[in-house]
């Protein structure tokens, strides 16, 4: 009697055997990067305009290069500032940038250049697709990407086992809908009476720029455009935000500066608060292991971390560069070493051990604690600088960058924006430094 | 040389100065912050700004300025040192750095390549004359017990280090030039030349050449009093009972010698008010010696005596005293004998104001001085009709009614009047446009949000109307694919404005169209070799381009073309009326336009005619009494175009077509 039941598969059994001895005897996971040893007597290119990294360069004197856009050519050449222009075309696919690059690396390649560092967010990508071509290994432009596409970065990170919150890539505003849902739904919330929230970011911008928190369901279509697709989409994380700068050489963390960020957006401190300093052991762990996942054999990372009240430590993101916000400016002060000549160091391959020998500081040496606090415009006209009375005779006052104006309407802004001055601090004591880096973000310091 | 600076922040600005000079030459910049920091803290201290001058010449090398404003001395103008001064950012600390190395190089203890000594010693001596009253602060109770803040000190620390360094005998001649040069406009508004006259008088007491004290002598004088019997006796109530002693002889002295003040300066003193008012009563056949008035002044007065007494004792009190020199011009120009203008004044005089306005006219003299909101209108009324080339727009952006109530005082005396009581004492003031009444009492917005006050009684009540209504008549003119003052500007002023119009602004494009067809149609109507002859009958309302000393355009401007004429040398001169009566205007190319020493009248500006022409973007004329456009020679044409593109033109477009 023939059956209606559909026939029972017997070879599944046969084909997962199949499948783990395939496993077994073949590598798996991320693949290995070489990083080549280059000529010493080649020059490096600076992508991106730093008058510290150039200084720093020039101290060290090793020949170089800076590749940035045509309005620095002037005040390079008034300076005999080697220099190429460049116009970094904006908003290409990753894949078209590594095809324009090749244009940019045989007029390197002429000008004996065999290494790229990159100093900003955006020229990341450039210096990977350059030093790809470089040393011929493709695989060092994608790895460059990496760094710049929060999403891939996360799940890298999430594939070596640092802790994350859980996160997807969205491409619409119902993606968002779903995402927000099924995270309330595990944490077991209502998601209009107690929601909690997620956030969306932009996959490749530096800072705070096109994040959006979403609390609620009427937020989707409150704070969302089109712009902000595609985007990650990321679970909520509590605690502290911290950055780390550590700067690596032959996969291993040389030295690791924490830097809390007391108020987030506006004010940082290097060293931070004695709490936070305590975790250092656990956090130069994750550190390592963001240098391990990451297969990461040279240069500066500056991750962010979320430090819980438990003491649990997340990993945010990852940049391949130097910090912003003045961080290495604090680390200066406060541990009396210039990172901008560590960073060059570090990135480039053919430093020796002799010359790294003796540059860092001991880590727990630091002399009292440097702030930064970002002064923003807060409306679009300004006339006038406004600083408040108490502010210079503060004992913890460094100086500051403020100058009248010379503009008075604001550009448009995105995220946190450019800031028109910063305020320093510095004092033996952190709680001196953190009042004020607290104490001023609601002060409009422009008329 | 010892210093008592605290050594700490000595030390912390020599190492953060020595880091700087040690530093490529581009990456100096970067350590700005600490050198600027460690500087505003030396200047904290005693003898900070000496301290700060030893190193003075090296901030130039050492790149303290690099990448700033401050980076190319000539590009400084001295008018905005003051401000940066005041500035609480570290806006006021590399102005100070910036005027010490203008000592060393005043002092030739450095050089610099394109600003010699002399600029140096020039610059420093404009911001020295700018700012007497830092240079002398006031010792007032309330900057005793408020302190007077952190900046001012600074600023005071600074002027008082130059006062020690340079010689004050060149900026007292600066003072007294821009004395000069105000004075010589004849302003209804005298408040900013008598606090320059009371900051001079502090030079006094320095070391200063004999013509110099002569000069501020003369000036104090007209304000305090310049005769005889007023160097005796200080109070205006003392004088007042002398007066009463007085010997004819006496009296005749003391008129003949404020009248001689007065007439030279336009300022008149509150005991000259007081003689008048004495003489009014009781000795009327002085009247004209105490004014000094003319045969012509004289015979109109015998003739409306009457009215001109009453006018002495309504309007003409000690804190109206400018309206004194408002009634000898007054008379001299022998207006009361226009028919409505007795009754205009007289109606003034018991007018029922509205409350608004009442305040707003008492606000302008000091409290308990006894005089009524009336008695000011009526003063500031004679001071326009005495003084039509006098009246400013102070510090508002209402150039165009001031310049409308100038025209009407010069040739519509009669309509001034009636304006006047419809502002004051019914809130409205109507005009017709098109076929249309425009009532200002129904607008809104005008130019002006909020009203500088410090504006002689008639423009404080007739500017909020006047511009309401100007800018509903520009609001109305718009879009019509020409320039709106073409239609605003007749309907505006009156008749008295030509009807013919020509911009060199395209309207459809903002770029400039055929600019030397706009100069060669600007030569034709108005060069007196060129137009066959017409004289303007007319002020004509011109817009044109202002541009600061080099030349860069800063925005449009409006003023009023009196007349063209040669000058004693034999060329050509446009005689202008500029309602922003300052005293110095330098346009840059070399064009600065004089107020004195060409054949001006009191309170006009002029110009070349081919350098007014130069910054000239918009004119009236009459199509009738057009000369020949093509006779221009094109030499004159082509220059003037060179004038213009290398200056305002930059910022433009410029078509042929």
């Amino acid at each position: 009697m023939p059956s209606n039941e559909p026939l029972q598969d017997l070879s599944f059994k046969r084909n997962d055997q199949i499948d783990r001895k395939h496993l077994q005897t073949r590598k798996t996971g991320p693949k290995k990067l070489e990083h080549k040893k280059r000529h010493p007597e080649k020059k490096i290119a600076l992508i991106g305009w730093s008058v510290a990294s150039i200084e720093a360069l020039d101290k060290m004197k090793r020949p170089y290069l800076v590749v940035s856009l045509p309005d620095f050519e002037e005040y390079a050449t008034t300076h005999n500032i080697p220099f190429l222009p460049w116009e970094f075309s904006r908003d290409l696919p990753y894949e078209d940038i590594f095809k324009h690059a090749e244009a940019l690396y045989r007029k390197l390649k002429e000008l004996e250049v065999d290494h790229a560092i990159p100093i900003f967010e955006e020229t990341v990508e450039w210096a990977g697709a350059l030093n790809a071509h470089f040393r011929e290994d493709p695989r060092l432009f994608d790895h460059a990407v990496l760094f710049r596409d929060k999403a891939l970065m996360k799940r890298r990170a999430h594939i070596g086992g640092l802790r994350v919150g859980v996160f997807e890539e969205g491409e619409t505003k119902e993606d968002v809908r779903r995402f927000f849902r099924r995270v309330n739904q595990s944490l077991l919330r209502h998601p209009e009476q107690d929601p909690d929230p997620v956030h969306v970011k932009a996959f490749n911008k530096a800072g705070a720029a096109g994040h959006r928190i979403i609390r609620s369901e009427a937020d989707i279509d409150r704070k969302l455009t089109n712009d902000n697709f595609p985007c990650l989409m990321e679970s909520h994380l509590e605690g502290v935000e911290i950055s780390c700068e550590a700067f690596i050489r032959g996969g291993k963390v040389q030295f690791l500066n924490i830097t809390e960020y007391v108020v987030f957006g506006y004010s940082m401190m290097v060293p931070p608060s004695p709490e936070i300093e305590e975790l250092r052991p656990a956090i130069r762990e994750e550190v390592q292991k963001i240098v391990d996942v990451f297969d990461i054999d040279h240069g500066i990372i500056h991750p962010e971390f979320f430090l819980s009240n438990d003491g649990t430590i997340y990993f945010g993101e990852v940049a391949y560069r130097i910090p912003g916000g003045h961080i290495f400016d604090l680390m200066k002060k406060t541990y009396g070493f210039n990172p901008y000549e560590a960073h060059i160091l570090c990135c480039d391959p053919n430093t020796t051990e002799e010359e790294l020998d003796g540059v860092f500081p001991d880590e727990k040496s630091f002399n009292g604690h440097a702030g930064s606090f970002l002064v923003y415009p807060k409306s679009d006209y300004i006339s006038g600088v406004n600083i408040p009375k108490d502010l210079e005779d503060h004992p913890s006052f460094d100086k500051h960058t403020l100058f009248h104006p010379g503009v008075s309407k604001i550009q448009e802004q995105e995220g946190y924006g450019n800031h028109l001055g910063t305020v320093f601090f510095y004092n033996e004591l952190s709680d001196h430094v953190k009042q004020p880096l607290t104490d001023y973000v609601d002060h409009n310091f422009f008329m | 040389m010892p210093l008592e600076a605290d050594t700490k922040k000595t030390e912390t600005f020599i190492q953060a100065f020595a880091t700087m000079e040690e530093a490529f030459p581009y990456a100096r910049k970067m350590y700005q912050p600490d050198v600027l920091q460690a500087a505003a803290r030396v200047m904290e201290e005693p003898d900070g700004m000496r301290f700060l001058y030893e190193y003075a010449d090296r901030f130039d090398s050492a790149g303290i300025f690099e990448g700033g404003p401050w980076a190319e001395p000539s590009k400084l103008e001295p008018r905005l040192v003051t401000g940066s001064l005041m500035d609480n950012s570290m806006t006021a600390i590399v102005e100070i750095l910036s005027e010490l190395r203008m000592v060393s190089l005043a002092k030739g203890k450095h050089q610099h390549e394109s600003f010699t000594q002399e600029d140096a010693k020039e610059f420093l001596d404009n911001v020295l004359a700018l700012n007497v009253d830092i240079l002398f602060p006031e010792e007032t109770e309330a900057a005793r017990i408020e302190g007077r803040g952190k900046e001012k000190d600074r600023a005071e620390r600074l002027f008082q280090f130059l006062a020690d360094e340079l010689t004050l005998t060149s900026i007292t001649s600066t003072l007294i030039d821009e004395i000069d040069g105000l004075v010589a406009q004849r302003p209804i508004m005298v408040n900013r030349i008598i606090t320059m006259v009371f900051d001079a008088e502090q030079l006094l007491k320095r070391p200063i050449g004999a013509h110099d004290k002569k000069a501020i002598k003369k000036y104090i004088q007209a304000v305090t009093g310049p005769t005889k019997l007023c160097k005796e006796i200080k109070e205006p109530c003392d004088y007042r009972k002398r007066l009463k002693e007085a010997t004819e002889k006496e009296l005749q002295e003391e008129a003949k010698a404020f009248a001689k003040s007065m007439r030279s300066t336009g300022l008149v003193s509150d005991k000259h008010v007081i003689l008048v008012r004495y003489l009014n009563r009781e000795k009327k056949d002085l009247l004209p010696m105490c004014l000094a008035l003319s045969k012509k002044g004289t015979a109109h007065l015998e003739e409306h005596y009457s009215i001109v007494s009453d006018l002495i004792k309504v309007a003409i009190h000690p804190p109206t005293r400018q309206a004194l020199y408002g009634l000898t011009l007054m008379l001299e120009r022998g207006i009361l004998s226009a028919n409505p203008v007795i009754p205009g004044l007289r109606r003034l005089i018991e007018l029922d104001l509205l409350p608004e306005v009442r305040k707003i006219l008492l606000n302008s003299v000091n409290k308990s001085e006894g005089v009524t909101a009336n008695d000011i209108l009526v003063a500031g009324t004679i001071s326009v009709l005495g003084q039509p080339l006098g009246i400013g727009q102070g510090m508002n952006p209402t150039c165009q009614t001031a310049r409308g109530i100038s025209l009407w005082s010069l040739h519509a005396p009669g309509y001034l009047l009636e304006l006047i009581p419809r502002a004051a004492r019914d809130g409205d003031i109507d005009i017709m446009f098109e076929g249309q009444a425009i009532h200002s009492k129904n607008l809104r917005e005008g130019l002006v949000d909020d009203l500088h006050e410090e504006l002689d009684p008639v423009s404080l009540v007739l500017v909020p109307h006047l511009d309401r209504i100007y800018g509903e008549l520009v609001r109305r003119a718009e879009f019509r694919g020409e320039d709106v003052h073409k239609w605003v500007n007749p309907a505006f002023y009156g008749n008295w404005v030509n009807n013919g119009f020509s911009s060199a602004i395209d309207p459809m494009t903002g770029s400039i169209a055929d600019y030397s067809g706009f100069v060669r149609l600007f030569y034709s109507t108005h060069h007196p070799e060129y137009n066959d002859g017409h004289e303007l009958i007319y002020p004509n309302p011109v817009g044109i381009f202002i541009t600061n000393s080099f030349g860069e355009l800063l925005g449009l401007h409006a003023v009023s073309i009196q007349r063209v004429a040669k000058d004693p040398k034999g060329n050509y001169r446009i005689y202008f009326y500029n309602p922003n009566n300052d005293s110095s205007q330098v346009w840059g190319q070399g064009i600065e336009p004089a107020v004195a020493g060409n054949g001006e009248i009191f309170g006009e500006s002029s110009l070349p005619f081919h350098e007014f022409t130069s910054r000239l973007y918009a004119f009236h004329y009459n199509p009738y009494e057009q000369g020949d456009a093509f006779a221009v020679d094109k030499n004159y044409v082509e220059k003037i175009e060179e004038l213009a593109r290398t200056s305002w033109g930059v910022k433009y477009t410029w078509v042929e077509l």
